[in-house]
């Protein structure tokens, strides 16, 4: 990468550190540190809820997906304006009134300490791994496509975001999100302007030629529990993943409890309503414009350069004989292509339709070969390629001008550094307020508990850096603990949800969880193919079942 | 869990949600146009 583009890198991670440090100034109790006074804006609150959401894998992984894959992702995120708006009249203003720290706290006063201790401890060790994941994400892609080792990615994005949340708190992670939420979407319109002035063929053609491969069908109407990706299952199993992340992950919960008033803590969460689906958008048509790019331009056969060499190392000839099948198959498709887009400049719908058809015929030679790159690839380096999240890094690299390569990757970095900052910060206060605070040392001053914040903030940061450095080595472990995380997301949900029900009871809501979890993880092994949007349905309905029915058998006491 | 809202807090929360809403649809609806001109 050419000096200029690591000065801009170099430059905004400074930067981002310099005004995280700079907020710590007046953060010396843990009201400060941790809800920042509740003094923040709607605006400032809602774009932080929306980048730290929004990680590094959306830019590099979600993009890679439009490359392959299309905009039907997309229906993921359809019951989320629904469930913000669900959110904003029922536990924003509820928590935002109750003086917490965090979440699990209400849960204690509702119903009982176990049912606190239990959900601050589920999420305490979802969050830790998760924190790991969303910082190998960016490691290994980056060491890849630099040949760095991933130790020094892992570092170069982990040091600076552990140092300014640790030394600025919430303040910090909120206005340092502020600043990677414009940068990022600046760096994705800036790749649009750029995909349609570069591209030989104009928008609308695109789009057909797009159009053509089924990339940009976004809804599926058909009712199947077993695909991800359909209009019911992102309605229904999204809203209810949207309200068990929104409303009872920390992580989130923790951004508008720092908001000056229940209303602008809804209104911060109705930003997201409002511009979720619309970014979500924008980002999987990078990748579809990515794709059609790569129509008129040949793209490597391999897009994970540290694999492209590995193969190249070890099987030299097969490989040679796969990229000279490539290079045939791409430029007869490329001639399809601007079969297509002439046909439709002419008007001729006969031809329009007979050159799309060729079109296809010539994608499907192009995935097959590719496909066998793939299976090579993982014969050679034993792993699971993922060749999907290294589409977008290789095109920024190769095509986007100087100066907007190192923004682009700045973006990404800004991405991943507010996720991780964000969690940071939740994980802290959920092991300071939930576990020490109550545990251990329910008595100390404010200092103490400010520095004991700063440390777990720090143990959290290694510990994320650690999982992020052996995360190839950790694969299938992360994938246990994410597959443990969908059996009580759910469920937590279903316990906060029980919290309204005036004669619920402590006992039914931790019998309730237990219950939940149980059922979820019956439901993964005896059914697998059974989509993870509905575990989130399943668990939280459970709870509610076994919660009220518990709770309607014994006597109600006030405090169990 | 809450207390009883006022009815111009209700009032000024209808209007969010149907702003909110509108803009759901108008955004669906530009995908569903998306999807009729170009999805073959």
């Amino acid at each position: 990468m050419h000096p200029i583009n690591w000065i801009i890198v170099v430059g905004y991670i400074a930067y981002v550190m310099w005004d995280g440090i700079r907020r710590s100034k007046g953060t010396t109790e843990i009201e400060g540190y941790f809800l920042a006074n509740k003094s923040l804006p709607w605006w400032a609150v809602g774009l932080s809820v929306m980048a730290t959401q929004l990680s590094a894998v959306t830019m590099i992984g979600t993009t890679g997906q439009g490359a392959t894959d299309g905009i039907r992702f997309i229906q993921f995120y359809f019951g989320l304006p629904l469930a913000m708006v669900i959110l904003g009249v029922t536990l924003v203003p509820f928590l935002h009134k109750s003086k917490v720290f965090t979440a699990y706290e209400y849960l204690e006063r509702r119903f009982d300490a176990k049912t606190r201790s239990l959900t601050s401890f589920l999420f305490l060790l979802s969050r830790g791994m998760s924190c790991g994941t969303i910082l190998a994400a960016p490691g290994v892609v980056f060491s890849a496509v630099f040949g760095w080792d991933l130790l020094w990615t892992v570092a170069l994005i982990g040091i600076p975001t552990v140092i300014y949340t640790m030394i600025g708190g919430v303040q910090a992670v909120t206005w340092a999100d502020v600043k990677q939420m414009v940068l990022i979407v600046f760096a994705l319109l800036a790749v649009v302007v750029v995909l349609l002035y570069k591209m030989p063929v104009g928008a609308d053609d695109a789009l057909r030629i797009a159009g053509s491969t089924g990339r940009l069908k976004t809804f599926d109407f058909s009712f199947n529990i077993n695909e991800t990706y359909t209009f019911w299952s992102g309605v229904i199993g999204g809203t209810f993943l949207m309200l068990s992340y929104f409303g009872t992950d920390q992580s989130q919960v923790q951004r508008y409890l720092t908001a000056r008033s229940v209303d602008e803590a809804k209104s911060s969460l109705l930003m997201s309503a409002y511009w979720k689906i619309p970014l979500q958008a924008l980002v999987l048509l990078v990748g579809v414009l990515v794709f059609v790019f790569y129509l008129f331009q040949a793209p490597p056969l391999l897009h994970n350069p540290a694999h492209e060499a590995q193969v190249r190392a070890a099987q030299e000839t097969q490989y040679s004989a796969l990229e000279s099948r490539f290079q045939e198959a791409f430029t007869s498709r490329e001639a399809a292509a601007r079969a297509v887009a002439d046909a439709r400049d002419n008007g001729d719908m006969a031809a329009e339709a007979q050159a799309m058809e060729t079109f296809r015929a010539r994608e499907a030679d192009v995935l097959e070969i590719r496909d066998d790159a793939l299976a090579l690839a993982e014969d050679v380096t034993g792993e699971s390629s993922r060749d999907v999240n290294y589409i977008i890094p290789g095109f920024v690299l190769r095509e986007l001008p100087l100066g907007l390569v190192g923004l682009f990757i700045a973006a990404v970095m800004a991405a991943a550094m507010s996720s991780i900052a964000a969690e940071l910060n939740s994980l802290s206060t959920a092991t300071v307020i939930d576990f020490y605070r109550r545990w251990f040392r329910p008595e100390a001053t404010d200092a103490h508990y400010l520095k004991v914040s700063k440390l777990a903030t720090a143990f959290w940061g290694i510990f994320a850096c650690v999982v992020a450095t052996y995360a190839a080595t950790l694969g299938s472990l992360i994938e246990v603990v994410n597959r443990f995380g969908s059996f009580f997301y759910g469920s937590i949900l279903g316990v906060f949800l029980l919290a309204m029900i005036p004669r619920a009871r402590g006992i039914g809501a931790f019998i309730g969880l237990l219950s939940g979890m149980g059922v979820v993880a019956a439901v993964t092994f005896g059914a697998p193919d059974v989509s993870f949007l509905w575990h989130n349905v399943i668990g939280a309905v459970t709870v509610l079942i076994v919660g009220v029915a518990l709770s309607f058998l014994r006597p109600s006491r006030r405090n169990e | 869990m809450s207390a009883p809202e006022s009815p111009s807090k209700s009032r000024s929360f209808r209007r969010t949600l149907l702003a909110v809403m509108a803009v759901q649809v108008f955004t669906l609806l530009l995908l569903w146009l998306l999807q009729l001109r170009y999805h073959v």
